[in-house]
């Protein structure tokens, strides 16, 4: 066995606290190491051509870089080493920069740590095998999962790429909450004038087919191969495959039954704003009327566990102020806020035009809120002047901000996307991937991972759709060998494997009586390999010999 | 004073939620924003300021970044309490309840004294079986006026045949109070001694009568397996598996007090409506300001024991003018503070002020 060793220096990071020159001169004295070599960044150009020079050179046949985490330029260092002629599987990544340089400042202990963490590399790769990636096909279809704003521009902008869509909402009509909206800012359109533009693309399409009534009931399979179960219109039931998943289930309007001290529900001058858009014609006010707007109703809060600023709401606030100063002249409007975050493009001259326009602001969150014959009294503090102050008004809106779906707690069960702590749905990566999730094939739009106004919604939904045309158009894609392997002589055939498989993976044969793996399923999670009380279960590439190895080199006397 | 904070202080965005919903900012120099602004940056406060609080906790309940500003005035109060730089009325309070364990030095020998007046025979919570322990307050157990709950409590117990115990002399105060004031030591030692009391006897639940005794047992004792519970929720219980039977109507305009420690804290709303609606002819009204926006009797915090500064418009009063006004002839209430303040009140203006369990032994079969 011929193994290059490849220290990297991370500039600074890995060198200011190891010593790697040692490493290097340590390992090059180990039998088998043909090359052992330290250099300012491994991932560097020059820095590949060393590792590509040596493979050419030596034949090495095993490959050791110890550099940063295995997460970041993993495909990287693969790519490399099938461009110098090696399986990439004979590569063993070493982290002694997240693991050990990191960690500490004492030179002399982060140099012998280095130095187990790379013997315990060597031990093991050993054991790893030139497998192959398996190539299988990729269906040209998606499931959209919602029809509000950002789930019908998803399905919009595929259906156009001509990837056939199916899109299922759970309501008996598409359009979301959007459709609610009288006046979209900054647009001047109504919401049902947006969504019905979008709906009737759809519905023109050729490739789309739109459930309503609809619930998603199983997802299963992988990447490019994912077997639907739904069920429309409360019964019917529909199986379909596709290829991958665009997650767009949106949110909840906050329930203000939950601030009781608000008073809502107690008296039909106390509104919402999604409440007084829809219906601002039907309410009853005096030619005069006084009109409280409380800002932050369910945002920014930690009694009610929503810690977060909805961020659509100061905007919207302002829009309803707007509306009811159309409509009444000589209202007296006043809003207090926290903050006013007018955030989005064209939002800070919004709220300076609203206040040239007479709505008043003042800074204090709204203590209570109670009903009188006479009027709604209005108990709080004038944070800027201290002084508290209790208030008449007609009427009272409560700007509601954004809850996240009570579904999304099955559909991550069925997904196996996990939610954050407000329930909104997971990013991979919140700035470098925030449209994928932790599964491959399963992309996130629009609010249903957290706030967002109609504008970045729309965005979301296409960004979404365009990241999953990326991957399907390619018509292929690479399964990772990893998967569980079951040794039939050893198997009694107990089923505890398959019981705690969550890929569905474990099919059990009842002539024979002993499981088997559907390999294109199974998730290389090890579960089963973990249960299996006969260790009949081995996951590829992670084998008792190999952690037992490398574990002989993390204890390994130096 | 100047004061090191422990509280979340830090987070505090400053929106006056605390000040707007306090009973007694506005009216008082108390303003609970200001004195959580001044401990960001260590600044000066006035130590009269501090003693306006009732520790009602609705700025805590409601505080957005739970910053929990009573808190940071209880701890701000025992800096205070430390240093000795208090008031000598609420010195003489906890010197008593150290001394006596109530605060205002009463005998510990008569403690028990109301059940002599109850005419049904009263266990101690050893000659029990199934170790349920009625907890008096110090103002039940001291309090004339008072007397008449535990009394009741009893009876009603006692005619359902519901077992309990009481501790008789043993019994010693909460320190709820006391630890609203600031003195956490003699907190700490009471409620070790509470607790030593509770384990000594093997109590398993614990049935008080104030509100005030019922939230720190519940939320400041640490005892996960004792189930605590407000009379109020046994009283419905009774009613609605029919163990009590209302025989006869009450026609009175009623109107039912919402105590802070039960309503806004403990989210006890419920059970003493029910009761009252289940009382025939009994109209029940609602104070405009009720259940989260019931407003303070400013009997809590120490208050009890002080009297403050500044002279202002009582919040009783408010409350009972509001009653007046309403048309109420009694006002209900299930906490004897509330019943000691209101009642001061109500007097003048003929209104009636009853704990719950007065009106219930009325109407019982």
């Amino acid at each position: 066995m011929k193994t290059g060793i490849f220290i990297c220096h991370c500039g600074h990071n890995i060198k200011h606290t190891v010593d790697v020159k040692e490493l290097s001169e340590y390992f090059k004295e180990i039998p088998n190491v043909y090359v052992a070599t330290d250099y300012a960044f491994v991932c560097s150009e020059p820095g590949q051509e060393i590792i590509k020079e040596s493979i050419e050179k030596f034949e090495l046949d095993r490959v050791i870089i110890a550099s940063c985490t295995p997460s970041l330029h993993g495909e990287l260092f693969k790519d490399l080493l099938k461009k110098s002629g090696l399986n990439p599987f004979l590569l063993r990544r070493v982290s002694i920069r997240e693991h050990c340089s990191w960690t500490g400042d004492d030179l002399k202990k982060n140099t012998e740590k280095a130095k187990k963490l790379i013997l315990a590399g060597l031990f093991s790769v050993v054991h790893n095998l030139p497998f192959e990636e398996k190539v299988v096909e990729v269906d040209k279809s998606a499931l959209v999962i919602g029809g509000g704003i950002s789930g019908l521009s998803a399905a919009c902008f595929l259906s156009k790429m001509g990837i056939r869509v199916y899109l299922i909402e759970k309501e008996k009509e598409l359009g979301g909450h959007v459709k609610r909206l009288n006046n979209v800012w900054p647009y001047e359109k109504t919401g049902k004038e947006i969504v019905e533009s979008l709906v009737s693309e759809l519905v023109k399409a050729d490739n789309v087919q739109i459930y309503t009534g609809a619930r998603l009931e199983l997802l299963e399979g992988y990447f490019g191969n994912y077997n639907v179960k739904i069920t429309a219109d409360g019964e019917r039931e529909m199986n379909f495959k596709v290829g991958g998943v665009i997650v767009a289930t949106g949110f909840e309007p906050f329930d203000p039954y939950l601030k009781p001290e608000l008073g809502y529900g107690r008296d039909r001058r106390i509104v919402t704003t999604l409440e007084i858009e829809e219906k601002l014609n039907e309410v009853v006010l005096p030619e005069k009327p006084r009109v409280a707007i409380l800002h932050c109703v369910g945002s920014r809060d930690e009694t009610l566990g929503k810690s977060y600023c909805s961020r659509i709401c100061c905007i919207n606030a302002l829009k309803v102020a707007r509306m009811i100063k159309e409509g009444y002249e000589n209202a007296y409007i006043e809003c207090f806020y926290m903050d006013v975050r007018a955030h989005p493009k064209g939002g800070e001259e919004f709220y300076e035009e609203t206040q040239v326009k007479g709505v008043f602001f003042t800074r204090g969150n709204v203590a209570e809120v109670v009903p009188l014959s006479r009027c709604v009294l209005i108990r709080g503090e004038d944070t800027l002047l201290g002084e508290v102050f209790e208030k008449e008004f007609d009427l009272v809106v409560l700007s509601i901000g954004m809850s996240s779906q009570s579904e999304n707690k099955r559909l991550s069960q069925l997904l196996k996307v996990s939610l954050d702590k407000d329930g909104f749905f997971m990013e991979a990566h919140i700035k470098l991937r925030p449209f994928d999730t932790a599964v491959k094939g399963i992309f996130i739009a629009g609010c249903c991972s957290g706030p967002k106004d109609v504008e970045e919604s729309i965005n979301h939904g296409k960004a979404s759709a365009l990241k999953l045309f990326g991957m399907l158009n390619k018509g292929y894609a690479y399964v990772e060998p990893f998967v569980a392997d079951v040794t039939e002589k050893r198997c009694s055939g107990c089923r505890m494997c398959e019981s705690v498989c969550v890929a569905n993976a474990i099919k059990y044969d009842a002539r024979k009586r002993v499981v088997k793996v559907e390999e294109a399923q199974c998730m290389g999670c090890g579960l089963c390999n973990a249960t299996c009380p006969s260790s009949a279960v081995t996951l590829l590439g992670y084998s008792d010999m190999i952690l037992m190895d490398e574990i002989s080199g993390l204890l390994a006397r130096l | 004073m100047e004061f090191t904070n422990t509280t979340k202080v830090f987070t505090c965005i400053q929106c006056g939620k605390c000040t707007g919903g306090c009973p007694e900012s506005g009216r008082t120099p108390l303003n609970v924003r200001l004195i959580v602004r001044k401990n960001q940056f260590g600044a000066q406060v006035k130590n009269s300021h501090l003693w306006y609080c009732t520790s009602c906790g609705t700025c805590t309940v409601r505080c957005p970044r739970d910053v929990k500003p009573s808190e940071v005035i209880f701890d701000m109060r025992s800096t205070l309490v430390e240093s000795g730089d208090i008031s000598t009325s609420i010195q003489k309070a906890l010197e008593n309840t150290f001394l006596q364990k109530n605060p205002w030095g009463r005998a510990r020998s008569k403690r028990a004294e109301w059940a002599e007046k109850s005419g049904v025979a009263i266990k101690h919570i050893s000659d029990t079986l199934e170790k349920r322990l009625l907890l008096s307050c110090c103002v039940h157990a001291y309090d004339p006026r008072c007397h008449v709950i535990p009394v009741n409590i009893s009876k009603l117990l006692t005619y359902s045949g519901i077992e309990f115990g009481i501790l008789g002399e043993e019994e010693c105060c909460c320190g709820n109070e006391i630890r609203r004031i600031g003195e956490k030591g003699l907190f700490e030692e009471l409620r070790e001694e509470n607790i030593s009391n509770f384990n000594r006897y093997d109590v398993r639940e614990i049935l008080t009568l104030s509100p005030h005794c019922m939230n720190t047992l519940k939320k400041e004792y640490n005892l996960p397996k004792l189930k605590v519970y407000h009379y109020t929720q046994l009283l419905w219980d009774m009613i609605r598996e029919g163990v009590v039977k209302i025989g006869k109507d009450y026609k009175k305009r009623v109107a039912y007090h919402d105590p802070c420690f039960l309503g806004k804290q403990n989210g006890i709303f419920e059970e003493p409506r029910y009761i009252l609606k289940s009382i025939e002819g009994l109209e029940l009204l609602e104070f405009s300001r009720s259940r989260e926006n019931s407003l303070c009797c400013e009997g809590g915090g120490g208050r009890m024991f002080y009297e403050v500064e500044v002279q202002y418009e009582r919040n009783a009063k408010i409350r009972v003018e509001e009653a007046y006004e309403l048309g109420v002839q009694t006002i209900v209430v299930s906490c004897p503070f509330c019943l000691m303040t209101l009642e001061e009140q109500a007097v003048e203006k003929g209104i009636e002020v009853k704990d719950i369990s007065e009106i219930l032994v009325e109407v019982l079969e």
